[in-house]
């Protein structure tokens, strides 16, 4: 541990030169989580039992670890490092979409079988991420869908959910 | 002679029909998403790991092999032609390269990167074939606690050498051991931070860990921006380089081969590194230093040299010792355990097949990159048209496909989802997901051989000072940070001593 130690003594020399200007609040909210997350793991591995260095039980480990994280994400919310933040933009909030399209899929995708969701997520991200033409989109979003199906659950025979598509369409042909 | 002996099982394996076609198609997409900005190396074998469990076990790393080695000639590409770095260890090729392309001379360019870069790679392999047998003899005998202080040391070069803020990537290197945790205690069999899930038991899954910080999280980044794809207006020509232009690079061709293979071997070591050091020698080499930057064709001849040269090395330790140095390696050391094979030393005795047919597969997807990057060029600039907006659609649905498909389970869909928005904040916040990946692989090597090494010397720690290699390491673990120390602070009172004085002024 003595190594870590060292570490954050080293860097918390420069600290207060750089951990200026009005704005670094939220270049500290990434390492605050971080921070509640390693003093988290702490409490925890040490519920797990941390044994003894002869026998080390199965805390010990983690315990390391997660001292490594606190201290770590410590060092940068006391000096929040400011590099290569990437500024929020219109379509940042689009991406709330993006995210919420897969868990959509994700639930129909279970419920239903792949090829209904998967071609409306298709044609959603062509559409709108992508900023396709109608007509561009819905021919790739019907054949990437069946490429994908013969794909992996014909050639490489991945059990998908009982699909509603292609069972109605087995049992139509089956009549 | 044995290693012929050796490299003749290699080229037996190596020249089956389903080999040889998987070579080619490693090579091609390698070069492809070299070309395609923003899907690197790692992201495509992300991508592509779910497929290769359903492969051969040699098939799959021949593949993913030639992926890796593929990307580093086609990461040149967009460098020379657009200043765009296909993959990071191509940043260096723009600062001469892009000059040559301004200056009319993209086909030499082009064409020296890759005569440098199979130069650089076939040396390596050479290297490989014959002083691999020789570590692996050696390797046998590492303990425990050599294995944590190479870790260890792998590791910190990560953080250290990589892009971004040192701190930030040792904490993410520290999360990524604290994932690694996850699921049941390799001895007790306690279950550690699984809050009851009972999908957690058997910790989380390495693919869609990868799938999600650097899949979803790089495509959900790339839809944040809108520019559309650059044409190529630049006409290509003369691409085999003239008389001259071997003469002026085969010095800087032979130091970037050498000096490729010496830093990928070293853990950490890998593309990056060695492109910037090779180009940093060659400033220095030079009689007139000031050319560079302004289209010196040693400038792009050494680095793209010395980052083919060291990724084809950087698999001693890999297929040795069993230690991935990168993260792109980290990504086929866990091709190899999905595969139920664990690599290190005894792989070149119990798998030949594996070592050696890779070894030799190498050989041959150099010579094919080279007719990929000199002939038939023209095809790869043309891939530069396809919009980003279709590629990373169709890329989203390989991946959420593609990780259902490794356990027929819907819950690592979410995990790869939870991944991606981590991953793509992180990206937002400037935070390295690849020191967190390579962590996360090497945590349970490191927990094990900590206990190891605790078991035989009874709780000392006085075993890391004993063990000859962990001694050394540590030793010039602990040079390097007080080199580090002393010339930062050294630099922060070379930068408080100005605004003083100007504080005093006024």
């Amino acid at each position: 541990m003595s190594d870590d130690t060292l570490e954050a003594t080293q860097v918390a020399e420069p600290g207060p030169v750089r951990a200026t200007g009005p704005h670094t609040g939220r270049y500290r909210l990434v390492p605050v989580v971080l921070l509640v997350t390693g003093i988290a793991a702490v409490i925890g591995s040490w519920r797990l039992g941390l044994g003894e260095l002869t026998n080390p039980g199965p805390g010990l480990w983690p315990l390391v670890v997660s001292i490594a994280v606190t201290i770590t994400a410590a060092i940068l919310t006391v000096i929040p490092d400011t590099e290569a933040y990437e500024k929020w933009t219109r379509r940042t909030t689009l991406l709330a979409g993006g995210v919420l399209s897969l868990v959509v899929f994700i639930l129909l995708f279970t419920a239903i079988g792949f090829v209904v969701p998967a071609f409306l997520l298709l044609l959603l991200w062509l559409r709108v991420f992508g900023e396709e033409s109608w007509r561009l989109a819905l021919t790739l979003a019907v054949g990437g869908t069946a490429v994908f199906y013969v794909g992996f659950a014909v050639l490489l025979g991945v059990p998908f959910p009982d699909d509603i598509v292609v069972g109605t369409i087995t049992r139509l042909i089956g009549m | 002679m044995d290693a012929f002996n050796n490299l003749g099982l290699g080229f037996s394996v190596a020249f089956e029909p389903m080999n040889l076609l998987f070579v080619f198609v490693g090579v091609v997409i390698g070069t492809a998403i070299g070309v395609l900005p923003g899907l690197g190396p790692t992201a495509t074998i992300a991508l592509l790991l779910p497929i290769t469990y359903t492969m051969d076990a040699t098939s799959a790393v021949i593949m993913l092999a030639g992926i890796y080695y593929g990307s580093m000639y086609g990461g040149t590409i967009t460098s020379v032609l657009l200043r765009i770095p296909g993959e990071a260890a191509s940043v260096v090729t723009t600062f001469d390269g892009y000059q040559m392309t301004k200056q009319g001379r993209a086909g030499p360019a082009l064409g020296i990167s890759a005569i440098g870069s199979f130069i650089g790679g076939t040396v390596a392999i050479i290297g490989l074939t014959f002083l691999a047998p020789l570590l692996a003899q050696v390797a046998v005998a590492v303990g425990p606690a050599s294995y944590v202080a190479i870790m260890v040391l792998g590791l910190f070069l990560v953080t250290s050498l990589g892009t971004g803020s040192t701190m930030k990537s040792l904490c993410m290197a520290a999360i990524g051991l604290l994932l690694s945790t996850v699921g049941q205690d390799p001895i007790t069999g306690t279950a550690r931070f699984t809050f009851g899930i009972p999908s957690l038991l058997g910790g989380f899954d390495f693919v869609a860990i990868a799938m999600g910080l650097f899949g979803v999280g790089q495509l959900l980044h790339s839809l944040e921006r809108t520019e559309k794809a650059q044409a190529i207006t630049t006409k290509i020509k003369n691409i085999w380089p003239s008389r001259k232009d071997f003469r002026d690079s085969s010095g800087a061709i032979a130091r970037g081969s050498l000096l490729g293979f010496v830093i990928g071997v070293l853990p950490g070591g890998g593309g990056v590194i060695s492109s910037l050091a090779s180009y940093a020698l060659e400033k220095r080499r030079a009689k007139d230093p000031s050319r560079f930057g302004k289209g010196a064709i040693e400038g792009v001849a050494g680095p793209e040299t010395a980052n083919n040269a060291s990724s084809t090395s950087a698999f001693i330790p890999l297929l040795i010792l069993g230690i991935p140095s990168n993260v792109v390696l980290a990504m086929l050391y866990g091709a190899l355990l999905l595969q139920g094979i664990t690599p290190g030393p005894s792989l070149i005795e119990d798998r030949p097949d594996i070592f050696w047919g890779v070894i030799a597969s190498m050989y041959i997807g150099n010579v094919m990159l080279v007719i990929l990057n000199i002939p038939l060029i023209g095809i790869f600039i043309q891939m530069l048209r396809v919009r980003t907006g279709i590629l990373a659609t169709f890329a989203l649905m390989v991946v959420m496909v593609g990780v259902y498909s490794i356990n027929n389970n819907p819950f690592d869909m979410w995990v790869v989802l939870i991944f991606g928005v981590f991953g793509w904040i992180m990206i937002k916040t400037g935070f390295d997901p690849g020191p967190l990946v390579l962590a996360f692989i090497l945590g349970p090597i490191l927990e094990r051989s900590f206990r190891q090494s605790m078991l035989i010397s009874d709780g000392s720690f006085g075993i890391f000072v004993t063990d000859p290699i962990s001694a050394t390491i540590f030793g010039v673990l602990a040079v390097f940070l007080t080199y580090s120390f002393i010339s930062r602070r050294r630099r922060a009172k070379a930068a408080a001593a100005p605004a003083r004085a100007g504080a005093d002024a006024q």
